[in-house]
């Protein structure tokens, strides 16, 4: 049985291409007047013919103005909950005067490296330059941040989590993977534009393109981690009789940490090139200048927030990536010590 | 078996050669621009239609957003723009004009009516007329900005074009920026979802829009009365968006505002292009192109609905189905392109 498990498989394969091949002339408005014409008739085998044309599009429209329909209130519930959390952080944000932001996000970045002078006032550089740059940047720097911050954490309490189990279990990560190249590989238009219908003009949609965007990333690389730990380290650990959770929490997750830290890094940088890309549905932030800049053949203005944008960039790299360096050379040291 | 092998790939060889052969060399080249709004699509699709078919030219469209597009436009590297919102990009296309990069070809669509809109059920309940009756607190709330607690929201012009200027000081000339914002949907494409994604969830709109669209056709929206079109005051108006544009919205001294003059919309040539000879027929041909707003309205409502996203198909519906076009070009070309249909 086992041997023709593989042909029966082949079979329900060939079996629904097949049925597609049919839906396809059936559906078609385009078909001959019979079958029988298309054996006299062999002008069909110049170009691809007309009715030979799989009627994906409108079942997905269908599809998704049902979705529209049926669960608009949901879509709604997410919007208003995400749109709440970001309103609040972003007018707590730009309310607060504008050296007090500086300073914490400095400290911030200080604690966060170790206390390494050097990244310390690279950062604070870059930071004084977001608004010297032009003092319009300032307030729209700040909400391209909240947008960033709200999508990685969306990211991390989905992303972490899935990573884990991908590690875990071998037919996870075979149903999850292509999940993965898909999202990475699928133009950002294509779900930009059902998102403005979802959830509306503004920056939920913004936030939903940065998960699609930004986690795949994170998840490969939380799995990669987990899996790369030293089997002999988690054996030991299972040798002591360390329960599953335990072997997690204390060993995978914290050897892996270095791993997991460049994934959330990777994370932030995709979450930044999306929110220029998602100021074309209305997402207000620094990404609308850039738009407005080229919308208006102003090179000089498209590249001065262009450069704001690098700096934005620079300033959330260098903080989650110290802060990776710092996590890891605590566990360097204390492997040296056991 | 060898033998065999050679006799079978040589007659492949020959066979793909004279395939090959088979596609006439055209007599001449036109690189049509195209925008990301469908009705300069289906200028384009039937201007290119005519040229390929009458005039046995090689069409190559390239499609893009405004800038980008003008911008190569500009550059000599698109040769005709069959749809130009002129007004919309006024200082660079009158910028260009002026240092000969293009010249202009005429009034494509003589009429195209912008304007702020209200969906037909909301204006019906609520007596929706004019922008005075949307001026109440209530009324704003239906439309309610979530991200500015207690405004509502108008998705307005797309920032850089003229028209989202024009609606900020429209906005605080009729008093309307009190109880609304003036909000940049980023791109055409999210201003049309914005306002199907709310027509499908049943939620009010109020939105800046414009004709022809092929959207205008599926959803019903009502325009707002404003005061009517005055030359004066309109030039009183676009002096302050000027100063507005290059000084930022702090620039904005008080001023009178109207309603939006029907806009022509125009075609253009590249000079490089139009100034060989090769090209008069082609240009005197693209001069002659007048379509109406009705005829394009109706294209677009074939190609929303029945096309099933075939533009070629509509622009050869328009073309059986309409006789405008037999007087822009001569009639050997007029019968070429019959004979194709």
């Amino acid at each position: 049985m086992g041997k023709y498990k593989k042909y029966i498989f082949y079979s329900l394969y060939l079996a629904a291409f097949i049925a597609m091949v049919v839906i396809a002339y059936t559906s078609s408005k385009y078909k001959p007047d019979s079958v029988a014409v298309l054996f006299t008739d062999f002008s069909w085998l110049g170009n691809w013919p007309k009715w030979l044309d799989l009627p994906l599009m409108p079942y997905l429209n269908e599809g998704f103005d049902k979705l529209i329909r049926e669960y608009g209130m949901f879509f709604e519930g997410i919007n208003n909950f995400l749109l709440g959390l970001y309103t609040d952080m972003k007018n707590f944000m730009v309310g607060l005067p504008w050296p007090l932001l500086m300073i914490s996000v400095i400290a911030l970045a200080y604690f966060a490296s170790g206390r390494n002078m050097g990244t310390t006032i690279m950062v604070a550089f870059c930071v004084f330059f977001l608004g010297f740059l032009s003092p319009r940047y300032w307030d729209k720097c700040i909400m391209t941040t909240c947008i960033v911050v709200i999508g990685m954490l969306l990211c991390l309490i989905i992303g972490i989590p899935v990573g884990i189990m991908m590690a875990r279990n071998k037919k996870v990560r075979n149903a999850i993977l292509p999940i993965l190249d898909l999202m990475q590989t699928i133009p950002s238009f294509c779900y930009l534009i059902p998102g403005i219908l979802l959830f509306g003009l503004g920056a939920v949609p913004a936030i939903f393109a940065i998960f699609v965007y930004a986690v795949p990333p994170l998840i490969r690389l939380t799995d990669l981690g987990i899996r790369l730990v030293d089997t002999e380290v988690v054996e030991a650990a299972e040798a002591f009789g360390a329960s599953k959770k335990q072997k997690l929490w204390g060993v995978q997750l914290p050897l892996a940490l270095p791993n997991i830290m460049q994934g959330i890094n990777q994370c932030t940088m995709m979450a930044l090139a999306m929110v220029v890309i998602a100021s074309m549905i209305g997402t207000r932030g620094i990404g609308d200048e850039v738009l407005l800049g080229l919308q208006q053949l102003n090179v000089g203005m498209a590249t001065e927030a262009g450069i704001a944008i690098v700096l934005l960039a620079i300033i959330f790299d260098r903080i989650t990536q110290s802060y990776g360096e710092k996590i890891q050379e605590r566990t360097n040291t204390k492997k040296i010590k056991l | 078996m060898k033998f065999l092998k050679k006799v079978f790939l040589s007659i492949a060889f020959i066979a793909v050669t004279s395939l090959g052969t088979t596609s006439a060399n055209a007599a001449c080249k036109v690189h049509l621009g195209d925008f990301d709004w469908d009705s300069a699509n289906v200028h384009t699709a039937i201007v290119g239609y005519i040229l390929e078919k009458g005039y046995g030219c090689q069409v190559e469209v390239t499609k893009g957003s405004t800038s980008p597009i003008m911008a190569a436009h500009y550059d000599q590297q698109l040769d005709i723009i069959t749809e130009v919102w002129r007004d919309n990009i006024v200082q660079m296309h009158e910028e260009a004009v002026a240092a000969g990069k293009i010249i202009e070809l005429g009034i494509n669509t003589p009429s195209s009516t912008q304007g702020f809109y209200v969906d037909k059920p909301t204006a019906d309940k609520y007596g929706l007329k004019s922008v005075e009756d949307m001026k109440k607190p209530e009324i704003a709330k239906l439309f309610a900005d979530p991200e500015a607690p207690g405004k509502g929201r108008m998705t307005s012009c797309i920032s850089g074009w003229t028209c989202y200027t024009i609606n900020l000081v429209k906005h605080k000339v009729y008093g309307l920026d009190e109880y609304y914002t003036n909000f940049d949907p980023g791109s055409g494409g999210a201003l049309d979802a914005a306002i199907a994604g709310a027509f499908k969830k049943g939620k009010p709109v109020f939105s800046y829009y414009w004709t022809p669209t092929g959207l205008m056709g599926k959803v019903d929206l009502v325009q707002l009365e404003e005061p009517a079109y005055d030359n004066e005051c309109w030039t009183k108006m676009m002096a302050v968006v000027e100063k507005i544009k290059a000084d930022g919205p702090d620039a904005y001294t008080d001023t009178c505002a109207s309603a939006y003059v029907n806009m022509a919309l125009t075609k253009s040539a590249s000079t490089t292009f139009a100034n060989k000879k090769s090209n008069k027929k082609i240009i005197d041909f693209i001069r002659a192109y007048s379509v109406p707003t009705p005829d394009v309205n109706r294209s677009l409502a074939f190609y929303m609905d029945e096309s099933g996203g075939d533009m070629e198909a509509t622009a050869k519906h328009f073309l059986s189905n309409s006789g405008m076009w037999m007087s822009w070009v001569p009639a050997d070309v007029a019968a070429k392109v019959k004979d194709s249909l």
